[in-house]
């Protein structure tokens, strides 16, 4: 007799393959077709229903996690290239909010250079704005004791940012980009590619996403207190990037908009 | 946020909680028995819906109902899975905490649908440890739900709804008796449905799930679908009248998941619940 888990197998593989059980000859569909209690084709239309929901409620949660990109490319394209990114990464959690972390990488590679180059980014983007917006709160930083540490001790400082912080840069205008996509019905805006990139800091404020852009000297300073570096080796890496890179001013920034919210 | 009210849930219909009606229920404190929540799209560190569920559980008893669980699945039970409900369990306080008699992952990948069982002693033992495992790990007992099914597995031995009785004894859960999911796979597979409510033990219900279903043809003969897309059915109404009959009143859902109408078309299915449960009750007295 066929084990649990032996079932449990057979099914999936059928379930997430590339072709439907009824339109395919492949093993997977055979071995998991065997398994019904029903005669061969009605077996595989049985097992095509669950197939078309799997494949539908992951489609589903990346157009909530990607609505720019979706409405860019059109809902035909949008659910080929959703059906094959499921074959290659199916789902690894019972909750579908994760399932479309790749799903940025695998649009960049899908497009490298062509007309659709920046699609990657869009979603990278999206994908960091639903990061932000389900990240925890943090209270704001308490100056008082900021105040108590000895100037000697600044260097060795390791300052926190606050957990809904994401840092983002691209060379295209993504975030016109996705801003043009995602209001309603409204006529997407026509935007030349050619226009720049950006640096942003995305942080929600009171559940609202705020855009912070970014001169190079910020970007880099970010991102090396997000690796966990000390605040001198922080600053040497922003001045590295930037020359008119100015600490003291870029600590007062990111403190009073919440980006830093302890050390 | 502040402290949650401290109810069980009424013996009265309540309605499916979706992030559509957030605002309005925020805004209008609509006169709406109970909520149920699906507990994957309240699991993040933080967040507007989070937020909304916790200012909701000020004012209203609430259920968290889980679909990711996974729990006749034959891989390890998933702890940071499991870790996310504890702590949504912590955080929201429910008076009640289901999950379904299903699997839906196997070697680490997952189908997030909610797959039947084959109905064997194997699977019996197996999802009563999972579900003794769940129930020890959340620290109290959870409702398991029956599913919808479209498929049955030649190897099964026992029906639906002895599997689901012995599970219930075996692993000490309660049972979700949803009355639209028997009458959809009891016209998918050709059982009666009176047959599954009689062979349910009456002490063993404690809430009742009641939706919509849409028709397909396959192969010349009607699939129902458990769509969760349109009022209840005629049919499902009497199954329900049967359930209250046997098992009593207790707390009833109207789950609506696709094609979301407004809340007072919900709270109209809500109505009409509370209607035939206190014609039912009159009778009776």
């Amino acid at each position: 007799m066929t084990s649990l888990h032996e079932l449990q197998s057979r099914i999936l593989d059928a379930l997430l393959s590339a072709a439907a059980p009824a339109e395919s000859a492949a093993p997977a569909s055979v071995a998991a077709v065997a398994l019904i209690d029903a005669p061969a084709p009605a077996a595989a239309a049985r097992l095509a229903v669950y197939r078309n929901t799997v494949h539908s409620n992951v489609a589903g949660a990346l157009r909530s996690t990607y609505p720019a990109v979706w409405r860019l490319v059109g809902d035909d394209y949008f659910l080929k290239v959703a059906h094959d990114f499921i074959v290659l990464h199916p789902s690894t959690c019972g909750d579908l909010t994760p399932v479309g972390e790749l799903f940025p990488a695998y649009l960049a590679q899908l497009h490298p250079h062509d007309e659709y180059a920046y699609l990657g980014d869009v979603a990278r983007l999206e994908w960091l704005i639903q990061e932000s917006l389900l990240a925890s709160d943090h209270p704001p930083f308490d100056l008082t004791r900021l105040a108590r540490v000895a100037p000697a001790e600044y260097d060795g400082l390791r300052f926190i940012l606050h957990p809904a912080l994401r840092l983002f840069e691209s060379r295209y205008p993504v975030r016109r980009i996705w801003q043009s996509n995602v209001r309603g019905d409204a006529e997407p805006e026509c935007i030349d590619l050619a226009d720049g990139g950006e640096r942003l800091a995305l942080l929600p404020q009171r559940l609202q996403l705020h855009f912070h852009p970014l001169t190079p000297g910020e970007w880099c300073w970010l991102d090396a207190l997000e690796a966990g570096e000390p605040f001198a080796t922080s600053v040497e890496a922003a001045v590295a990037g930037d020359g008119a890179f100015d600490a003291v001013a870029a600590l007062r920034r990111f403190v009073s908009i919440g980006a830093i919210v302890d050390f | 946020m502040g402290q949650p009210i401290d109810s069980p849930l009424p013996a009265a219909a309540g309605i499916g909680l979706r992030a559509a009606h957030h605002g309005q229920v925020l805004a209008e404190s609509p006169d709406v028995a109970w909520f149920e929540a699906h507990t994957e799209n309240y699991v993040a560190d933080g967040g507007a819906h989070v937020e909304c569920l916790s200012r909701i559980r000020e004012r209203y008893p609430l259920s968290l109902h889980g679909v990711g669980l996974s729990l006749g699945s034959t891989d390890a039970l998933n702890g940071q899975h499991l870790a996310r409900l504890k702590r949504a369990v912590d955080r929201f306080a429910p008076a009640l905490v289901s999950e379904h008699l299903s699997w839906s992952s196997v070697n680490g990948r997952f189908a997030n649908d909610l797959l039947p069982l084959p109905y064997t002693e194997e699977a019996l033992h197996h999802v009563s440890r999972r579900i003794a495992q769940a129930q020890d790990a959340l620290g109290r007992r959870l409702l398991i739900e029956n599913v919808s099914s479209y498929l049955t597995y030649r190897c099964s031995t026992l029906t639906e709804w002895e599997f689901l009785a012995a599970v219930a004894v075996e692993s000490g859960c309660g049972i979700l008796l949803d009355l639209n999911n028997i009458y959809v796979s009891a016209h998918n597979h050709g059982f009666a449905c009176d047959d599954y409510l009689e062979g349910i033990p009456v002490g063993a219900v404690g809430e009742f799930h009641l939706a919509g279903h849409t028709r397909i043809d396959q192969d010349g003969r009607s699939l129902l679908i458990d769509t969760h897309g349109s009022r209840v059915s005629d049919a499902v109404w009497d199954l329900y009248r049967r359930a209250l009959q046997r098992f009593g009143s207790l707390p009833t859902l109207i789950e609506w998941d696709t094609d979301i109408p407004g809340l007072e078309v919900l709270r109209a299915e809500a109505q009409h619940a509370d209607a035939l449960e206190a014609a039912l009750h009159d009778l009776a007295a």
